[in-house]
């Protein structure tokens, strides 16, 4: 059977070829073909199959299965919770509807259209998922500063400011270098000036360049310019000094920036963007307001829209009962500074969303807070005393995350609408094995945290919610996951080596024994391939970042 | 051996080892090419020459077209859902592809050419679940393939790779 029809089919083909007896025919298929069978694979068989030729390989790195299976793995569970676009995603998983795009927070990845590279993205997100990350450290004062340095991240730099060394700003990139730096001092002597909070555009770099807002011990605050081309700090405006105090937190969206004080003066001020690019023209003040119930750790965050802007502030309240709980003030202005309603919100304060309630037969001993395998979510039972007062939080709306220095965090949803602003009960995030220290939450629910020994870091996944998924996979463990940094041998080649690159303020982590000795100073963010963390070293008082690549 | 007047349903087609199949108009649109053909060029009884598959594949791509005759045609786009999973071939199609390899790979560039979607699912589905669940070498060992990789090279991907390997 086979010989005839091999000599029919020998006009048409090379014979020799088909007198092999064990022919490569799935390497002859095309292009097209191949991928059409790997996309019947699971991520595993194509990486699987990167090793076997170098024709296989070339197909299985193709862009389109990546895309694939991005969407597969990370886009489609996420849209399946949003309301409304299940359906259309589950028809069209392949299409992107630039509007659902936004809503995913996704939108960036199919603007770069051809030039993304989806197994790079798939695998970022699988790390993130995963915690895996390698680790390094970025030597930043030899001693504590004071007041404390301060420390942020955005689109892959670090920026630290402290009265000593200045406003600096590093990458988090490959090289991990010091890209600028400016002293910070008063006009024309060598008086350092004390900063006491940050704050960067989280607008998306207008005019190339990357603006950092500083606020200063005697009220004022400087607004500066990181230009792409030359690299070098421009300042674009100074505010004067106020006697309203030492600006304790600050958050800048251009044209706005949102200014608080230690005692509670917040103001709302609107920079006019009239192209005139060295400088930027004195702001008119929108809106102020003195807050008598807001204490400390504060969070700000401004939202604008085509029509008003909002602006947030997120604070911790004593309370009698429970000891302490969180509200949100939000003001929502015209763009002209008309007020056009300010309104308060406060978590319940008490009664935590029982969500071993909502598990029947759920076995306590399995999900004690004393495991922390993969970190759990558990209510507060009634007998446990009340919040103790929060070390840290972050409000990136509607997500607000709230670290305890008793070993949990709280995490709660933030509703605003036009009708209505209300705060979740909390959701208590169990996980840490010691005092958490610092959170940060971020786009897409993700938020990572870390304890005061420093030797923990958590990242977790609050999206969806305490009442929908979040509670199936909390049965599971799969909220958080604690970060391990991969043993990067490559580090290890010689202190020598190590030495040398201290020279430019640089230091890798050879290994991963933290003692005692090193605290968290608790400041801690991330963008999206990198988590930082400021540690320091008690002996010594020297200050490092320490930098999770989950690259 | 063209089809008769009497039987207006059915069409010839003509293989590459020229043998003319008779066969019914409804089985052979399952394969888009051919029906767009027919549409085009209306039915007038000439034999329809497909001069990519032979006739012993082209019998096994009819068996399969005749079995499936009544499936919904298969819209442009919808193919996401049925795609998901690469496990599942119904039974009658797992039975149908118990061929050797070489059939199977005809069967898939078949199916490719004459365009019909669902059978060449099916095939591709097949050769996915032979890579499934096997090292490198046994992937190459089931295909014949030639490693043209360097041991360093191999171990090299093999390292870039570690990322995703279950912990």
């Amino acid at each position: 059977m086979k010989r005839t029809r091999d000599e029919d089919d020998s006009s048409g083909r090379p014979a020799k070829l088909r007198r092999v007896p064990n022919e490569d025919r799935l390497s002859k298929l095309s292009d097209e073909l191949l991928i059409r069978i790997l996309s019947f694979g699971t991520v595993h068989t194509l990486l699987l199959c990167q090793r076997v030729s170098k024709r296989v390989s070339r197909i299985a790195v193709d862009s389109e299965l990546w895309k694939a299976a991005y969407y597969n793995q990370f886009v489609l569970p996420r849209a399946s919770r949003i309301p409304g676009i299940k359906d259309a995603a589950a028809s069209d998983h392949l299409c992107y509807y630039s509007k659902m795009s936004r809503w995913l927070d996704d939108g960036y990845l199919v603007k770069k259209g051809l030039e993304t590279n989806w197994k790079h993205q798939y695998r970022l997100r699988h790390n993130w998922s995963q915690g895996q990350c390698a680790v390094s450290e970025i030597l930043v004062a030899d001693r504590p500063p004071d007041p404390p340095l301060l420390v942020l991240m955005q689109n892959g730099l670090i920026f630290t400011a402290d009265s000593m060394s200045g406003l600096r700003v590093w990458s988090s990139k490959n090289e991990r270098g010091l890209i600028a730096f400016t002293t910070l001092t008063v006009n024309g002597t060598d008086t350092p000036r004390l900063p006491t909070s940050m704050a960067v555009d989280c607008h998306k770099e207008p005019k190339g360049q990357h603006r950092v807002v500083i606020g200063f011990e005697d009220g004022s605050f400087t607004i500066y310019a990181l230009k792409k081309d030359d690299v070098t700090f421009v300042v674009l405006f100074d505010y004067a000094p106020s006697n309203s105090g030492m600006l304790s937190a600050l958050a800048y969206a251009s044209p706005y920036l949102l200014a608080m004080t230690e005692d509670h003066l917040l103001s709302i001020y609107s920079f006019s963007e009239d192209g005139q690019d060295a400088t930027l023209n004195p702001p008119r003040l929108l809106y102020s307001l003195r807050s008598h119930t807001v204490w400390p750790p504060v969070s700000l965050s401004i939202r604008a829209t085509s029509t008003s802007m909002t602006a947030a502030i997120a604070y911790s309240i004593p309370t009698y009962l429970s000891g302490w709980t969180v509200g949100i003030q939000e003001m929502r202005l015209t763009h002209e500074g008309e007020l056009i309603e300010s309104r308060l919100a406060t978590a319940a304060d008490k009664n935590f969303q029982t969500l071993s309630g909502h598990r029947s037969g759920s076995s306590p001993s399995t999900r004690s807070p004393l495991q922390f395998p993969g970190g759990s979510l558990e209510s507060t039972p009634p007998s446990t005393p009340g919040l103790s007062k929060p070390t840290s939080m972050s409000y990136s709306h509607p997500y607000l995350l709230v670290a305890h220095p008793d070993n949990t965090l709280s995490s709660y949803l933030v509703r605003s609408t036009s009708s209505v602003l209300k705060i979740s009960p909390g959701t208590r995030l169990w996980g840490h094995t010691s005092s958490v220290s610092g959170a940060h939450v971020g786009m897409r629910g993700k938020a990572v945290s870390v304890s005061r020994l420093g030797d923990e870091l958590r990242v977790w996944d609050l999206e969806g919610g305490p009442a929908s998924s979040a509670r199936k996979r909390a049965a599971n463990g799969g909220l958080s996951v604690r970060v391990q940094p991969a043993k990067t041998t490559e580090y290890s080649s010689g202190l020598n080596d190590a030495e040398s690159r201290r020279e430019c303020g640089l230091r890798y982590a050879l290994d991963q024994g933290y003692d005692d000795s090193t605290v968290s100073r608790g400041w801690i963010g991330f963008d999206e391939q990198h988590v930082i963390v400021l540690r320091e070293n008690v002996n010594q008082g020297s200050q490092t970042l320490v930098l999770y690549d989950f690259t | 051996m063209a089809a008769t007047a009497s039987e207006p349903k059915k069409v010839t087609l003509t293989t590459s080892d020229n043998a003319d199949i008779s066969v019914e108009r409804e089985v052979a649109e399952r394969s888009i090419l051919i029906k767009n053909l027919l549409e085009d060029i209306g039915d007038n009884g000439d034999a329809i020459p497909i001069p990519n598959v032979n006739e012993a594949v082209m019998k096994k791509v009819l068996e399969w077209c005749e079995q499936h005759r009544k499936d919904p045609p298969a819209s442009q786009d919808d193919d996401a859902d049925s795609r998901k999973k690469s496990t599942d071939i119904d039974e009658w199609d797992q039975k149908f592809m118990q061929v050797d390899q070489e059939m199977l790979f005809e069967i898939i560039l078949a199916a490719n050419y004459l365009d019909i979607k669902a059978l060449l699912d099916v095939g591709c589905k097949t050769v996915a679940n032979m890579i499934k669940g096997k090292s490198p070498d046994e992937i190459r060992k089931t295909f014949n393939i030639q490693n043209d990789f360097t041991p360093e090279e191999e171990d090299q991907i093999r390292r870039e790779n570690e990322w995703a390997e279950d912990r």
